[in-house]
């Protein structure tokens, strides 16, 4: 009935210790806009990875034109003309758009570069884009979406059949998303498929015909777009089993009357707009969103990793100046970064050190510091959050995931911190790590420390919140109260659809 | 502590000594004269100089950087104080301000790297050339003559037995950088920045200020060294000290110091400068053709840099056997502790 192109046929892939694809099996038709949905972490870029090369399924292949096309690499997949659009890595910055385009296949005529034959191809690649730029600008020069602009050149110049995206709009403004879309609708008009990857649904409605869901690193199904209630496309991509380890065990203990932390009107270059929340004492206050939605650009922001361009924030009712982590921590906030291995803590330095780091004052005796008292302290605050092994000496980068964050919240628990930020504190750690780490949480608010944890895992940030906040695209779309907690309702803020929209929901069906 | 776990805490070191060792027999053995007394001095007197610059250098390469222009900073220093000197300074006053200027043209590298935001390795090349300029300027090319015995006693007076304070000297700033770099708060935050400059940052420390202040404290050292060798030699040039720079590195190198920052050590580097040291007076003891000096030298620091990379290796093997369920990682060396 259809043409098909690309079909995958029960694929599997198994990281260790995780599943990221079980059994996925679907075909897209030859030039159609196929989407690819699901939430963090539901499979969709590693399906991608594996079309491109970049991974070999466990289990599986991948057919194109009915021929199996499972590629060793990224250089086989492209030679076959499957091509990714990157965000913006993939060209050479200091190099000229047209060099890029021609890397790797540079025309030559006796032995030489024949630059007029490639400089001639390359603008009329451009024109037929609709780009403004020369071929001779360097690609550093360029902004994002004109870079974009250069990788689907590129991709054409190499007769590609398949395109994929994944995020394309993220960093990209409304006028250069317009010009994308244009030249995605010209590719599929010649006859190119396309895969696209967003989180951005009304994208999705725009530009695609058929879109296919994943959850869990399963297939739920492949549904056309046109006609299909938003609702539907949004309930398919939920319902995840809510584990049962990510919940409560004690009795809330927010003191709503005091309020440690307000921000207000928050603004930063790194991508959030108009941040305006309060944290309370004894209060775990989630921040969901999807991947580019600014959740760890705001804690950043918040803490003086970045700059704020405006905005006020206010510490137990008094505003305070952070222009760097260190006010922050002089005012007892702390962060676990979300890249804990580049960000948490010093690979070189054992437990002792790296719990010690942000209080060495505490541990000076005259003009030295005291080594003695620093393991006393590392050994008490280890046995606190549980830490295995309880070893000064022993060097936290061979400590496993779950470990490792904990010496992390160590390090701010040292610093007697009464605000913890925790980005993402239980990403690529096991089950058991994670109810420890929910359950060290819970212990902190009962202190009357107040913890601010993001997170892109719908069950956990409904488990253990007091209240959520959602953001999407740099801006916070709800903050939800406990009654209002709901998988389909938190997503639906996050994809952007507000539910005070009646009315797009209905155009859509 | 008992044995065990000092030799797998401090395997460096004491692998150094163990190549001191067997290298101070082996030109001993070809040549006895290289043992007498007398050599030996003579190999711990050069091994000051360089030994003095590689105590700095190795608080910058441990944090990250790099200083290339401390043989030029050797220089600058030299003609100004031997300008004081001449001019019947008191020696003490003639020591502050040399240290002063050290510790000034480190912070204005260190402001370079932090605060200018320029690789340590393009900023100190560009300071590199600008302060031998400086010398050169201040000479106006001529060596500087006449320093006063009573400079020279201070910093290279005999002591006894062909001991002289400038021994003393390197091993009293030796012991000043350990106790610095191990039981401060600036030791341990070379040691953090060198490191991960990102996760100290984000914990709170002012990783600018201390970036500064290692390049100052680093360069102080060169600027002790630049005094000890203005009473060796007695005059003040403008070209003193080319290529110094390289030999200071070369010897915190061999010292086990990682050039990605966050390990190493004031014992290695001491260990590395008395080896290096060796080996340039041992191959002319034993006679080796001086252009075959070179090439033994570069061999040394080559031999030294891979058996450093085999030793980390071995040891992230033996962490994996500590590992908790965490893929294995590279396993710290000796820092900290």
């Amino acid at each position: 009935m259809q043409d098909v192109h690309i079909e995958f046929r029960n694929i599997d892939k198994v990281f260790p210790g995780q599943q990221a694809l079980k059994n996925v099996s679907f075909t897209i038709a030859r030039g159609e806009v196929h989407a690819l949905l699901g939430e963090n972490g539901a499979g969709k870029s590693t399906l991608l990875n594996i079309l491109q090369g970049v991974f070999t399924p466990t289990r599986g292949e991948v057919l194109i034109d009915g021929k199996p096309a499972t590629f060793a690499n990224v250089h086989d997949a492209i030679g076959a003309g499957v091509i990714k659009v990157h965000q913006e890595i993939n060209l050479v910055p200091e190099m000229t758009v047209m060099q890029n385009i021609f890397l790797g296949c540079e025309v030559t005529k006796y032995g030489v570069v024949d630059k007029r034959a490639m400089e001639a191809e390359t603008q009329r690649l451009l024109t037929s884009l609709g780009c403004r730029f020369s071929p001779d600008a360097r690609i550093r020069q360029l902004n994002v979406g004109e870079m974009q602009m250069v990788q689907i050149a590129k991709a054409i110049h190499l007769r590609a059949s398949i395109v994929s995206f994944d995020e394309p709009t993220s960093s990209l403004t409304d006028r250069e998303v317009e010009t994308l879309f244009q030249v995605i609708l010209r590719l599929k008009a010649d006859g190119i498929t396309i895969l696209y990857i967003s989180h951005k649904l009304d994208e999705i409605y725009r530009i695609c015909d058929r879109a296919t869901v994943l959850r869990d690193g399963a297939c739920i199904g492949t549904f056309p777009v046109a006609g299909l209630p938003k609702e539907r496309l949004i309930r398919s991509m939920v319902g995840r089993d809510v584990a049962m380890f990510a919940k409560r065990h004690r009795p809330r203990c927010v003191d709503w009357r005091d309020v440690v932390l307000r921000v207000r009107n928050a603004s930063g270059i790194t991508g959030f707009q108009d941040i305006t929340f309060d944290l309370h004492r004894g209060e775990i206050l989630g921040f969901f969103g999807l991947v580019g939605a600014g959740r760890t650009e705001t804690m950043r922001g918040i803490f003086g990793a970045d700059r704020l361009t405006s905005g006020v924030i206010e510490l137990y009712g008094r505003k305070v100046d952070i222009k760097s982590p260190a006010d922050a921590t002089a005012q007892r906030m702390g962060l676990a970064p979300e890249n804990r291995k580049t960000q948490g803590f010093v690979k070189v330095l054992n437990n002792l050190d790296n719990i010690a780091l942000a209080s060495l004052d505490k541990f000076q005796a005259g003009p030295f510091q005291s080594r003695k008292a620093k393991a006393e302290r590392a050994r008490q605050i280890g046995e606190k959050v549980n830490l295995t092994p309880n070893d000064p000496a022993f060097f936290t980068t061979n400590l496993s995931g779950g470990n490792q964050q904990k010496v992390v919240i160590a390090k701010w628990l040292t610093t007697d911190a009464d605000i913890l930020m925790l980005d993402e504190p239980t990403k690529g750690i096991d089950v058991g790590a994670k109810s420890e780490i929910y359950a060290l949480m819970e212990e902190l608010v009962h202190q009357g420390k107040a913890i601010i944890m993001v997170s892109g895992e719908l069950p956990e940030i409904i488990g253990m919140s007091d209240r959520i906040v959602v953001m999407h695209d740099g801006r916070i779309s709800a903050i939800l109260t406990q009654e209002e907690f709901d998988e389909t309702k938190i997503l639906t803020y996050a994809v952007g659809g507000g539910v005070d929209e009646p009315e797009a929901l209905s155009q859509a069906q | 502590m008992n044995l065990k776990h000092f030799l797998k805490h401090n395997s460096r070191e004491v692998g150094l000594l163990v190549a001191l060792v067997v290298m101070t027999a082996l030109f001993g053995a070809i040549n006895p004269l290289y043992v007498s007394p007398a050599n030996i001095t003579d190999i711990v007197n050069q091994a000051t100089i360089y030994g003095l610059m590689a105590l700095g250098m190795t608080f910058i390469v441990i944090s990250g950087g790099i200083d290339l222009s401390v043989g030029s900073v050797l220089a600058l220093i030299g003609v100004i104080v031997a300008n004081m000197a001449v001019a019947g300074v008191h020696p003490a006053l003639c020591i502050v301000v040399g240290i002063a200027i050290g510790f000034g043209v480190g912070a204005m590298n260190g402001f370079m790297v932090a605060k200018m935001n320029l690789q340590p390795f393009v900023a100190t090349l560009g300071a590199m050339s600008f302060i031998r300029g400086f010398a050169y300027v201040i000479s106006g090319g001529y060596p500087i003559i006449g320093i006063p015995a009573s400079y020279r006693a201070v910093v290279d007076g005999m002591v006894f037995n062909g001991i002289r304070t400038s021994v003393i000297i390197f091993l009293i700033v030796a012991v000043i950088c350990h106790v610095l770099l191990k039981h401060t708060k600036f030791g341990n935050y070379t040691y953090a920045i060198g490191g991960n400059e990102e996760a100290t940052r984000l914990s709170g420390v002012k990783v600018d200020r201390y970036k500064i202040l290692v390049y100052a404290v680093g360069v102080s050292c060169t600027a002790v060294a630049a005094l000890v060798q203005l009473g060796k030699l007695g005059t003040g040039e403008a070209s003193a000290g080319q290529g110094y720079e390289l030999n200071a590195i070369a010897a915190v190198a061999i010292g086990g110091a990682s050039m990605a920052g966050g390990r190493g050590g004031i014992v290695g580097t001491v260990l590395g400068a008395l080896l290096f040291a060796g080996l340039k007076v041992g191959l002319i003891v034993v006679g080796v053709d001086t252009f075959w000096q070179y090439v033994a030298t570069g061999l040394v620091i080559v031999v030294a840099a891979y058996s450093e990379k085999i030793q980390s290796k071995f040891s992230e093997a033996s962490g994996r056997v500590r590992t908790w369920g965490a893929p294995p990682q590279r396993a710290g060396g000796t820092t900290g502790d």
